[in-house]
């Protein structure tokens, strides 16, 4: 490894970053890091303020990188905090012969522009190591008056957002009376420029989560036929009734709270007591990355339970503008993790944080024995008489395979009832699949479409997502 | 939900499709729930119900006919460890066309693997992917049934059961092993089947051909495909039959192209016979006598000369004229004998030099040795490395490092690995893809050394297949199977 702390410094791109990278470098922060000596690469997996950790990767023969992370300094913290750690601590870096996929990937992609390490940036000197090191003197003690005052002032702010999206849920009321009076024909056909128009009355009022989740009605209708849309027309606004009603009657309720207006900091998830913590070995399943009409980019990664006995996931979810640019994979379909898990507080706890990354595990590759799953859709039943407005829900499905209809739409259908359910696959299926009986299934389910995740077969296990 | 309720539900449905109240509509046990609130709240609380019954009350209703393909059959040899398909995806990912990815495909089956189904399929068309492959052709095409296992002898009773790729492979393994029987199976098969499967079917004859097949071969002048009576006579050309009989007057196709051959003497002791090509006086020219060498036969045009096949190549003055001489390697490696080939192979390998490439049109035709010796001729003089890549059929994982260290290859690759010309870079990385296939593990893992120590980047995407070739033992552990 050819870092130096004074190559680090002259590479950060101001002293903010160097201060932040400081508080990265704790081997805490970092579940993984890895290095391929004779590729000159070293690698790393940060736990930052997202639910899905960060991928570093760090050329350490011209200090190329790449971070997954969505700032736009370059370098990022993670970055100067892997290349910190490997001029102080190279000993904790784990020596590994085959570079992970998304390191290969990176290597595909980039392009050499010198063989060169960069040498200091302008204003290099402007920046210190040793400043990054200090204490951070900003933070000054309140008086418990100040303490007092800004828990009015967030009590009041707390009070004024109620009100707002008591308003907001008033107008989508009213815009949902409209929508059946003009008939749902219309709202089909005219939904992209509809749904626009009260979501951005909804994030004016507050209601954000809820704008959101409207904004993506459209592209959610024109995904189906033409024939199955006015349903999913019925499902997705009665949906949106029935939470407005929950909300109502329930304002606090912290998942209800979510769904509508704001989503609770990492930190109050992490500090709350009543929220579940589950230590087990997972398995990711597959990820989602989805451009979202207001501009964020969701990041949705699918995490399996290995060591329960009924079907049990967890979601790890994060949003980023979308002028943050691609972003990369946050962990490879298939990995196992053993981890401690903090769920968002609610009536079906999906969504987490990984609290704690404990280690890899490595061995096996099937899904324990979830014994016979006769109704595939049971799951989602339970869900919805617990929370009706949910839109996803994730499935173990039962042995099956896929087949084609007339039009040549996928159809997932259990292996032993060849007469009974099928359900329709979103998007198009690898044609290879066809041939493939799958032993289990894990997949989403939206009430019209599966989407599949991941399954088990006597080719091993198949990566979907 | 009951009947009542679907009703209903339907009613409803199609009521709010064109808009309007459906409180009316409602099953009585719904308009209960929604009570005597307003219009517009009773219409949005049966809305919330009836979204509900529409996600949990109702399935979805399977097609009446949904289509299964046959289970994509397993192959002889053991999926690739799961720890090396990182590897193997980089170096398919960097394998620029299909072309290329087979060489990757070819690569990990000489070391006894096959590769994952999602990784990589071959293509219906493939011809050139391993033969281990051919159950996932045949069903990549779609031909229904059950496949024999390819352990059964193909005979005629069970010809229909066996599907096209693995009939090709059973029978070009038979030509090899009992030619005779081979050939009256498709003797007695080919006859009805259609001309595409018939040319096929005819062109493994070109495995194990020996003169007993002539008679067969002469046969087929009467066949309907015209494909066919041209291939026939190409086989039959190569067992030195004559097959066209010119008058020799000016609508001769022999008499025509031999029109653009001059024949001379060279040598002031030893007067010797040569070959040269006529120069051309226009690009029609030029059009024609490509026409003329790619169905004419060199046993004929020989004979106009008076010469036999090894004679007559002998005496070309290969140098003089390009395009003529790449048209001659294509007429010796179509319809050339045995012993043409070699003897072309043979003398221009021992020359050196640029004609030496030609050799690369007759690869399909020679044996592995004379395949190899031609590919360590081009690696030593380091003059056309890039005509590897137009090589055909040669197998993988057999360089040494010996052969490396014997010649220009060390020296070329460092000076280049520096430069800056794009050009000259993607030269460079066809090349390490190339030393990816054809070196053994040691050999490659040794060359990713020198190449880095010279100072290519380690991590670099062009050094994919050599990194996958070195991680791939060329005795699979029991761990590995």
């Amino acid at each position: 490894m050819e870092f130096d702390l004074k190559t680090i410094e002259a590479l950060a791109p101001d002293q903010a970053s160097l201060s932040a990278a400081s508080k990265l470098t704790k081997r805490s922060n970092w579940p993984r890091l890895e290095k391929n000596e004779q590729q000159a690469l070293i690698w790393g997996e940060c736990q930052g303020s997202g639910s899905n950790p960060y991928r570093v990767v760090v050329d350490t023969g011209d200090h190329g990188y790449k971070c997954t992370c969505p700032s736009r300094k370059f370098p990022c913290k993670h970055t100067l905090a892997l290349m910190w750690i490997a001029a102080t601590a190279p000993a904790s870096f784990a020596p590994i012969e085959a570079t992970p996929e998304w390191v290969n990937d990176w290597l595909g992609r980039r392009r050499k522009t010198t063989s060169q390490p960069a040498g200091p940036a302008p204003g290099a000197a402007a920046k210190s190591i040793d400043d990054a090191l200090q204490p951070d003197e900003a933070a000054v003690v309140e008086d418990a008056a100040a303490v007092e005052r800004r828990e009015v002032a967030q009590r009041k702010r707390a009070q004024e957002t109620r009100s707002a999206v008591s308003a907001a849920l008033d107008e989508l009321d009213q815009w949902i009376a409209d929508q059946l009076r003009l008939g749902l024909s219309g709202f089909v056909d005219a939904s992209s420029e509809r749904c626009r128009r009260i979501a951005a009355r909804l994030v004016d009022l507050k209601a954000t989560a809820l704008a959101g989740r409207i904004d993506e009605i459209p592209s959610r209708l024109m995904a189906l036929r033409s024939e199955e849309r006015p349903d999913a027309a019925i499902r997705e606004l009665g949906k949106l009734v029935l939470l407005a009603k929950a909300w109502r009657s329930e304002p606090d309720d912290p998942e209800l709270k979510r769904l509508v207006s704001t989503s609770e900091t990492r930190e109050q998830i992490l500090a709350n007591p009543d929220a579940r913590q589950v230590e087990s070995h997972w398995e990711v399943l597959g990820e989602k990355i989805e451009t979202r009409r207001d501009g964020l980019v969701s990041h949705s990664t699918w995490l399996l339970d290995l060591n329960s006995v009924t079907p049990k996931f967890a979601l790890l979810l994060d949003y980023f503008p979308a002028s943050a640019g691609r972003r990369s994979n946050a962990f490879a379909p298939g990995d196992r993790f053993n981890a401690r898990l903090v769920f968002y507080p609610s009536r079906a706890p999906l969504r987490a944080l990984v609290a704690e990354r404990i280690g890899d595990v490595t061995s096996g590759a099937a899904w324990p024995d979830f014994g016979a799953l006769k109704d595939p859709l049971a799951a989602r039943a339970s869900q919805q008489d617990g929370a009706p407005w949910l839109t996803d829900n994730p499935l173990i499905l039962p042995p099956g395979a896929i087949s084609l209809d007339d039009r040549g739409t996928a159809w997932w259908q259990a292996a032993d009832d060849p007469h009974g359910i099928a359900l329709p696959i979103a998007g198009a299926v690898d044609q290879t699949l066809l041939g493939i009986d799958l032993g289990a299934a894990a997949a989403l389910w939206n009430g019209a479409r599966l989407d599949l995740l991941a399954a088990q077969s006597r080719f091993g296990r198949l990566d979907l997502s | 939900m009951n009947e009542l309720e679907q009703t209903g539900l339907a009613a409803m449905r199609d009521c709010w499709i064109t808009g309007g109240p459906t409180f009316d509509l409602a099953p009585a046990a719904w308009k209960e729930i929604a009570g005597t609130a307003g219009p517009d709240e009773r219409e949005r609380r049966l809305l919330a119900i009836a979204a509900q019954a529409l996600d949990i009350g109702l399935r979805p209703a399977a097609p009446k006919v949904l289509k299964r393909r046959p289970a994509l059959p397993a192959l002889a040899l053991p999926m690739l460890p799961e720890r090396l398909r990182p590897l193997l995806r980089a170096a398919l990912k960097q394998a620029a066309d299909a072309r290329r990815k087979v060489r990757v495909v070819t690569l990990v089956a000489s070391r006894g693997f096959v590769l994952h189904p999602m990784d990589w399929m071959p293509a219906v068309s493939d011809q050139n992917s391993p033969d281990v492959y051919a159950p996932w052709i045949d069903w990549q095409a779609g031909v229904e049934g059950q496949a024999h296992a390819p352990r059964e002898n193909l005979t005629a009773e069970n010809w229909d059961d066996f599907y096209p790729a693995a009939r090709r492979i059973a029978l070009a393994d038979m030509r090899r092993i009992e030619p005779a029987a081979a050939r009256m199976l498709i003797e007695t098969k080919g006859s009805s089947e259609p001309a595409e499967v018939r040319l096929a079917l005819i062109e493994l004859m070109r495995f194990g051909l020996a003169l007993e097949d002539a008679p067969f071969l002469k046969g087929l002048s009467t066949d309907r495909s015209g494909k066919v009576r041209e291939l026939a006579g190409r086989l039959l050309a190569r067992l030195g039959e004559h097959g066209q009989h010119g008058d020799g007057g000016a609508d001769d196709p022999i008499a025509e192209l031999a029109a653009f051959i001059a024949e001379g003497k060279s040598g002031f002791i030893r007067r010797r016979t040569t070959y040269t090509p006529a120069k051309l006086k226009s690009p029609a020219q030029e059009q024609r006598r490509a026409q003329l060498f790619e169905t004419c036969n060199l046993v004929d045009l020989a004979a106009r000369f008076g010469a036999t096949e090894p004679e007559f190549i002998g005496a070309w003055q290969f140098g003089a004229d390009n395009n003529a001489d790449i048209l001659i390697a294509r007429m010796v490696a179509a319809s050339g004998s045995d012993a043409a080939v070699t003897h072309m192979a043979d003398t221009l390998v021992a020359d050196g030099g640029k004609p030496a490439l030609f050799v690369l049109h007759l690869m399909p035709r020679l044996d592995s040795h004379r395949k190899r010796v031609l590919v360590r001729l081009i690696l030593k003089d380091w003059k056309y490395p890039g005509a590897l890549n137009l090589a055909e059929g040669i197998e993988a994982s057999w360089l040494e490092w010996d052969d490396l260290t014997n010649g220009q290859v060390l020296p070329a690759l460092r000076s280049v690995i520096g430069a800056t010309d794009d050009a000259m870079r993607r030269g460079l990385d066809d090349i390490l893809e190339t030393m990816g296939f054809l070196t053994t593990t040691a050999a490659a893992a040794r060359l990713i050394d020198e190449v880095v120590a010279a100072g290519m980047p380690p991590a670099a995407p062009s050094l994919a297949l050599l990194r996958l070739n070195a991680a791939l033992a060329e005795h699979p552990s029991a761990t590995d199977t």
